[in-house]
């Protein structure tokens, strides 16, 4: 006691080192009331914890109105955590680093999020009634623009993934005619995708993401443009370069000409012309067999098509 | 010394052959012991106060204890964790020397976007206001160094809650 004594007036005369200008007794009197005024600060015990004052229905988005770590002295919960010790229980939650450690919700209670629900209306602007479904809205707005704002804990907001901008599109809104489709699917390459018939273009070449938007936008009207030129060049196209299988003027076609008419000059029948067997009903079929094998690819219904077609036409009745 | 003058005698017979040993004092050393010792408070008599976080050593993270410093930074793809985790070892000397003797157990740092909210346990070593001073100052010069919003949340505990006695 004593010795706290003599400490305070230590520092009381740190304090005031260099006295105002009054009389000594008056200074000595001013010192020791602040003197005591102290002592009894230090000495009078701590107020309780807020928790026993609490009503059972209050408000609680008062007591939490933002994120705060846990306060013991603040929540009327008999929480523990820890690990217990030997024989023991979990640590209480006076001093409890860990409760304080974590991430709390304290003030995301349901009627605070009701209140932030409430708060926010006012700035809401109601769903346009016209678009109530995903047709309309690929209808109106055909070219989707997917952009990725990232956030973080720390000093800086910048983020170099922010800038990176997608362009997606479904070729069957754009007004493309055969030559156009088939010619920007060739110009894009893998960035089509023909089960879904989207095209998608990312951009990051540029810094900022408003330049990568206009670039991007800048590809998709040069390609719709790009397509619908004809170059000279396009009319050396040859059959490695065709999309599709296309039957006319194929070895197929040539191949099954010659054997009709072969067999035709072998029953001795008049001239046939070539344009009567192509139009004939068995080379038809046999055509639309090929062209559907081709394409498609070997499946049992077009593997059987094209036996009967070839049957047909070879006229073998026989076989099964 | 012994050894040696033995060999030494032993090699002035001239009929004996020997081996020519190599003239050196024995030393005896006993096998290194690899122990770690990081954070770890090693048992004693049973004397010694441990707080929940001294009493665990570091394997025990994501196991019984939480995460000092909690940020971003460690996630994947994420930037700038070194410069998270320098900043945190300042402020944590920074709060060790400006509230001398009264930090009760670690500060935990929490990093909400930009801002940094230091939850600090304190001892009632200091009056109020002298307090109120030092987390000012303490709030103003962090906020001024690392421009960004810094703000102290700090609770005052009689003593550091003691987990078990080492």
């Amino acid at each position: 006691m004593q010795l706290l004594f003599q400490r305070w007036r230590q520092q009381v005369a740190a304090y005031f080192s260099t006295p105002a200008a009054s009389s000594r007794e008056a200074q000595q009197r001013e010192v020791s009331t602040r003197r005591r005024g102290r002592m009894s600060q230090l000495i009078r015990s701590h107020i309780p914890p807020r928790t026993e004052r609490m009503a059972v229905d209050q408000d609680w988005s008062s007591v939490y109105p933002t994120a705060a770590a846990f306060k013991p002295a603040s929540v009327p919960l008999p929480i523990r955590m820890g690990y217990p010790v030997k024989g023991g229980v979990p640590p209480p939650k006076e001093g409890n680093l860990e409760l304080i450690k974590i991430p709390n919700f304290l003030h995301l209670t349901p009627p605070a999020i009701k209140k932030h629900c409430a708060a926010l209306r006012d700035f809401c602007t109601e769903w346009p009634s016209a678009l109530d479904g995903d047709e309309k809205c690929e209808q109106h707005f055909p070219v989707e623009i997917e952009t990725v704002d990232y956030v973080s804990a720390g000093t800086s907001i910048r983020n170099p993934k922010a800038r990176i901008v997608t362009l997606r599109v479904k070729l069957s809104n754009l007004n493309l005619d055969d030559h156009a489709k088939k010619k920007l699917i060739k110009l894009v390459g893998k960035r089509y995708c023909k089960d879904t018939d989207v095209l998608t273009i990312i951009t990051d070449r540029c810094p900022l993401r408003r330049q990568n938007y206009d670039y991007g936008i800048h590809l998709l009207t040069v390609l719709y443009h790009e397509s619908w030129k004809t170059e000279a060049w396009e009319s050396e196209k040859t059959e490695e370069d065709m999309e599709e299988y296309i039957w006319e003027n194929s070895s197929s076609q040539k191949n099954a000409l010659d054997t009709l008419l072969q067999i035709k000059a072998t029953e001795n029948v008049s001239n046939v012309t070539k344009e009567e067997l192509l139009a004939s009903e068995v080379v038809r079929n046999y055509r639309n067999s090929v062209i559907a094998l081709k394409n498609e690819g070997e499946t049992e219904s077009n593997m059987s098509q094209y036996k009967e077609s070839v049957k047909k036409l070879l006229n073998i009745q026989a076989l099964p | 010394m012994a050894a040696a003058m033995a060999v030494r005698a032993l090699r002035a017979l001239p009929h004996i052959r020997i081996p020519a040993l190599p003239a050196s004092c024995s030393l005896h050393t006993t096998p290194p012991r690899l122990k770690t010792r990081a954070a770890r408070v090693r048992v004693g008599k049973g004397d010694k106060a441990v707080t929940y976080e001294k009493a665990h050593p570091p394997h025990y993270i994501a196991h019984r204890k939480g995460w000092l410093s909690l940020h971003t930074g460690n996630l994947d793809g994420e930037r700038c964790a070194a410069q998270r985790a320098v900043e945190d070892s300042f402020v944590r000397r920074f709060l060790h020397g400006t509230f001398p003797g009264c930090l009760a157990d670690e500060a935990v740092l929490k990093r909400r976007s930009n801002s940094l909210l230091v939850c600090l346990l304190l001892l009632r070593r200091l009056p109020p206001s002298k307090l109120c001073f030092l987390l000012g100052y303490a709030e103003t010069l962090l906020s001024h160094l690392y421009k960004c919003p810094v703000r102290i949340e700090a609770q005052t505990v009689p003593d550091a809650a003691v987990y078990k006695y080492l």
